[in-house]
């Protein structure tokens, strides 16, 4: 894939993000002084508290990870704090301690937490299950877990533990430096994840789930490799926490504990990583020093702020922190706004790669789209009804109806394995079987909606990276600048002015620019094969003219086969080779334009007259 | 001789799997009420709970008859339910995670003030009824085979309210098409809140059913709230299912239980569950 010129540089002040990269500097400054010189500041209580309070906060980030970017609400890492805490108590006590058994037990810990999360993950991401089953998956792992130590007898002490094992000998202020150092090392390193191309599909996912998976992003996949190794994070700070503590107790597996991680998390401020980290952190602290005190009262504080939060401040603390500090800098900032990381700084076309449905000679064996008997029930009701049909490439296929005559759900049934109740279809050659929408756009289909509601908090450049993912897997802890886009794709930028938004958010656009962007991002997937639900529904007149006429000359330049749905009869004249007719569920006719417009039956289905003289 | 023992043996496990599933229905069926209307599960359910098992505590402690504890406990988590529901639930109806999380914390704010008022200790409450009854030849606990009336009552009053009368009526409307309803005039906000009052309520008074079973402690609704949370993600929105699922579930937890272990007996519930759901995400209910 050869790059053409670099044209249409962007540079701009970008907003949106909670904490800068400056912030995120200054946190890592900050906490490395505090970590270095805390063992000679503070007494040996507080000290012995923050060792634990660090791990607990690596645990936070995970949870952060996982609910705050991702959308998965999860009560169930306290399950994997443990499994690494047991990994190391059960080795050392059975085993005894040496330096090889600490690092099988550290690699026996990751990997029983990994398994275990692929194991959930399996369980809880089938096909349309809802956020609020996995949420009660989640409470239910710790239970298992604490029930699991808690019937292993002597082997795991049961409900008072393991105590007393050998471990690695290292004094407090060791101890404080490795899990201080931990915590920062995570931060960074999680940071730069979550603000990584690949950041930006988790944010995605939590917001349109259903969309990524129309881009061909295999969001089952993703949820569970990424708990999986959130798993293994988890574990890791549950290790360090067994061999300082010396000491391990089911209740550190147990969902009290993890619903404790998802609390920090919402105070802090979900999706901002800095913020739950400092929030465990100092929750955790004041605990120590109050719990002893006002036990029940303190539980009973953080419960009500906690209540209170969720309601009235559903970001937690950091963007009010972040507004303190907002005033305070605007005093002495010197260099006005730098571009942030993310800033597009050149977009490209792609060189014109040999479109896949083209074929030597331009024959092909095959339509590019084919239905056979396609029916779609309702109990009683046939939304759709044996529609079969062929679309070859370099055909613009428009699809016509009243409302309710089985339009979406067509387009449903083709882009969906799962969407129709009968029938066949083919896609250049390929049936789709019972494939799941992110395995179907693989084999050349690309779907817009009729909706324009996709990523609310991506930007521009973003969302179209986003469907650039079957093409371009996204950096895992970077962000490419550079955006290369297919050509047909370029060709609405340039038309309707899109680069001239790249960085505002998907939710600030006008309507026009959301379908703009739809169209734009559906090419962006270099599709063979166009669904257009009412592409050009609410533009103006101009507007739709400019796009018809780019769908007419891809279909007919790029031999795309575009299927599309429309209420305007005039713009399906304009722009189609075929019109297809549906009529409450059924194929009415599949003609020409000339034929179609010129039929008396098409005429009634319209002025509603089809439906009585059927009856008569 | 061997005979006799086996169904001595037979008949005791059937009268468990009656009265474990029947208990299982009373504690669920609250908060399927609250499902059905507003597709969360209220993480709360474990505080009201707790709050019915001391509404039994205080007419013990004041001698009064322990059948007034049910009406006290339904009325107390009915009232609490109303306020909470005012005061937080309803401002994240759109933010249904957010919803169930702010559900957690009302239940960790109804489990300290428990504490603070009571204490964190184990307590135990007077039985209504005691003793034991006899069954085809067998003495059976009373008050076990009493929760199987319970929970066809409490089933029975939620049948007839929901079919025959006209909250009913809009309560149906609002569980199957909540945006129909409000087009249809349907004021779907009172309807959720009646629902969340109700539900609460019906959780409360499970909790003064279930305390003469075993004691009263701060913390006693935990054990429960997984259990209930899969029995209704498995039932979906109906009562016939709710009993359907609590049956199976409730059967397969004394069955394992007594032949297994106790310990995977406990777990058999939310293993099976989950088992079934990702065989059949749309579980026990028949739509």
């Amino acid at each position: 894939m050869n790059k053409q010129s670099a044209d249409g540089k962007s540079k701009r002040p970008k907003t949106g993000r909670i904490f800068s990269m400056r912030a995120m500097l200054w946190f890592i400054g900050i906490a490395m002084i505090v970590v270095a010189i805390g063992p000679f500041v503070f007494d040996k209580y507080t000290t012995n508290v923050l060792i634990r309070s660090f791990l607990y906060a690596v645990t936070v980030l995970t949870v952060d990870i996982l609910w705050g970017y991702t959308g998965i609400l999860t009560f169930g890492q306290s399950a994997f704090f443990g499994i690494g805490a047991y990994a190391a108590a059960l080795t050392f006590t059975h085993l005894g301690f040496s330096p090889e058994m600490a690092a099988l037990s550290f690699i026996g810990g990751i990997v029983v937490s990994m398994a275990v999360a692929w194991l959930v993950g399996w369980i809880a991401f089938w096909h349309r299950a809802s956020p609020l089953y996995v949420a009660v998956l989640s409470l239910v792992l710790p239970i298992i877990v604490v029930q699991l130590l808690y019937s292993g007898g002597k082997f795991t002490g049961s409900s008072s533990g393991l105590v007393g094992f050998e471990a690695f000998d290292i004094s407090v202020n060791g101890w404080f430096w490795i899990a201080g150092g931990l915590l920062i090392t995570l931060t960074a390193i999680g940071w730069l994840f979550v603000h990584s191309d690949f950041g930006r599909v988790l944010v995605a996912i939590r917001e349109n789930e259903k969309r990524c998976q129309f881009l061909g992003i295999d969001t089952t996949r993703i949820k569970i490799i990424l708990m999986m190794a959130m798993a293994a994070v988890a574990s890791i700070a549950g290790y360090v926490y067994a061999c300082y503590t010396v000491v391990v107790a089911p209740e550190i597996a147990g969902f009290v504990f993890g619903t404790e991680l998802v609390i920090y998390t919402a105070l802090g401020g979900r999706a901002t990583l800095i913020g739950p980290a400092i929030g465990a952190v100092l929750i955790d602290l004041t605990s120590a020093y109050l719990s002893g005190n006002l036990p029940f009262i303190w539980k009973l504080i953080v419960g009500t702020i906690f209540v209170a939060v969720i309601v009235v401040l559903p970001q937690g603390a950091a963007p009010v922190v972040k507004g303190l500090f907002m005033r305070l800098g605007a005093f002495f900032r010197r260099t006005p706004g730098q571009p942030a990381i993310g800033d597009i700084a050149s977009l490209s076309t792609l060189a014109a790669v040999e479109s896949p449905s083209s074929r030597p000679g331009g024959v092909t064996d095959f339509a590019a789209l084919k239905t056979e008997n396609l029916s779609r029930h309702y109990g009683s009701f046939k939304a759709l009804d044996t529609i079969s049909f062929e679309a070859r490439d370099g055909e613009l296929l428009s699809i016509v109806g009243p409302n309710g005559a089985g339009k979406t759900t067509l387009m449903q049934c083709i882009s969906d394995g799962q969407g129709r109740s009968g029938g066949n279809v083919w896609i250049n050659g390929q049936l789709i079987g019972r494939k799941s929408p992110q395995a179907v756009v693989k084999l050349g289909i690309g779907r817009s909606f009729q909706n324009t509601n996709m990523f609310e908090s991506l930007n521009v450049s973003e969302c179209l990276r986003l469907a650039r993912y079957c093409h371009e897997r996204p950096a895992l802890f970077s962000r490419e600048t550079d955006l290369a886009l297919p050509g047909a794709a370029m060709r609405i930028i340039e038309a309707t002015g899109l680069e001239a938004i790249f960085d505002s958010e998907a939710r600030n656009l006008s309507h026009g620019q959301k379908r703009a962007l739809e169209l734009t991002m559906v090419l962006a997937i270099e599709p063979s094969v166009l669904l257009l639900d009412e592409p050009t529904a609410g533009l103006t007149k101009a507007e739709r003219t400019l796009i018809g006429g780019i769908l007419a000359d891809l279909s007919r330049d790029d031999e795309l086969c575009v299927l599309l749905i429309e209420h305007d009869l005039d713009f399906v004249r304009q722009v189609s080779s075929r019109v297809i007719v549906l009529h409450q569920g059924g194929l009415l006719m599949d003609g020409t334009v000339q034929e179609v417009v010129a039929s008396d039956m098409v005429k009634a289905v319209y002025s509603g007259q089809h439906a009585i003289e059927e009856h008569q | 001789m061997h005979g006799e023992l086996g169904d001595t043996l037979a008949i005791n496990l059937a009268l468990d799997v009656i009265t474990s599933s029947a208990i299982l229905f009373i504690i669920s069926v609250g908060l399927l009420i609250i499902f059905g209307v507003m597709k969360i599960l209220n993480f709360a359910h474990a505080g009201f709970i707790s709050v019915g098992g001391y509404a039994g505590l205080v007419t013990t402690k004041f001698e009064v008859s322990p059948w007034l504890s049910f009406p006290l406990a339904f009325v107390i988590g009915a009232a609490i339910g109303a306020v909470l529901e005012r005061l937080v639930i309803r401002h994240l109806y759109k933010r249904p995670l957010d919803a169930i999380l702010a559900a957690w914390g009302i239940g960790i704010i109804l489990v300290q003030l428990i504490t603070i008022l009571f204490g964190r200790e184990i307590q135990f409450v007077q039985r209504p009824i005691s003793g034991t009854l006899d069954v085809i030849g067998e003495s059976y606990s009373t008050y076990r085979l009493f929760m199987v009336l319970g929970a066809v009552a409490v089933g029975s009053v939620i049948a007839w309210l929901l079919q025959r009368t006209r909250l009913g009526l809009n309560t149906r409307a609002v569980i199957m098409n909540d945006d129909l309803a409000q087009a249809l005039a349907i004021n779907s906000v009172r309807v959720r809140f009646i629902s969340f009052s109700l539900g609460s309520g019906l959780a409360a008074m499970a909790g003064a059913m279930i305390t003469p079973l075993s004691s009263v402690d701060p913390n006693m609704g935990f054990p429960w709230i997984v259990s209930a949370f899969m029995i209704v993600l498995l039932s979906g929105t109906s009562l016939v299912s709710l009993a359907a699922s609590s049956f199976v579930l409730g059967g397969a937890q004394v069955l394992v239980s007594t032949f297994v272990n106790p310990v995977v007996g406990g777990l058999s519930i939310v293993i099976l569950a989950a088992i079934i759901l990702r065989i059949r995400p749309e579980g026990f209910s028949l739509e």
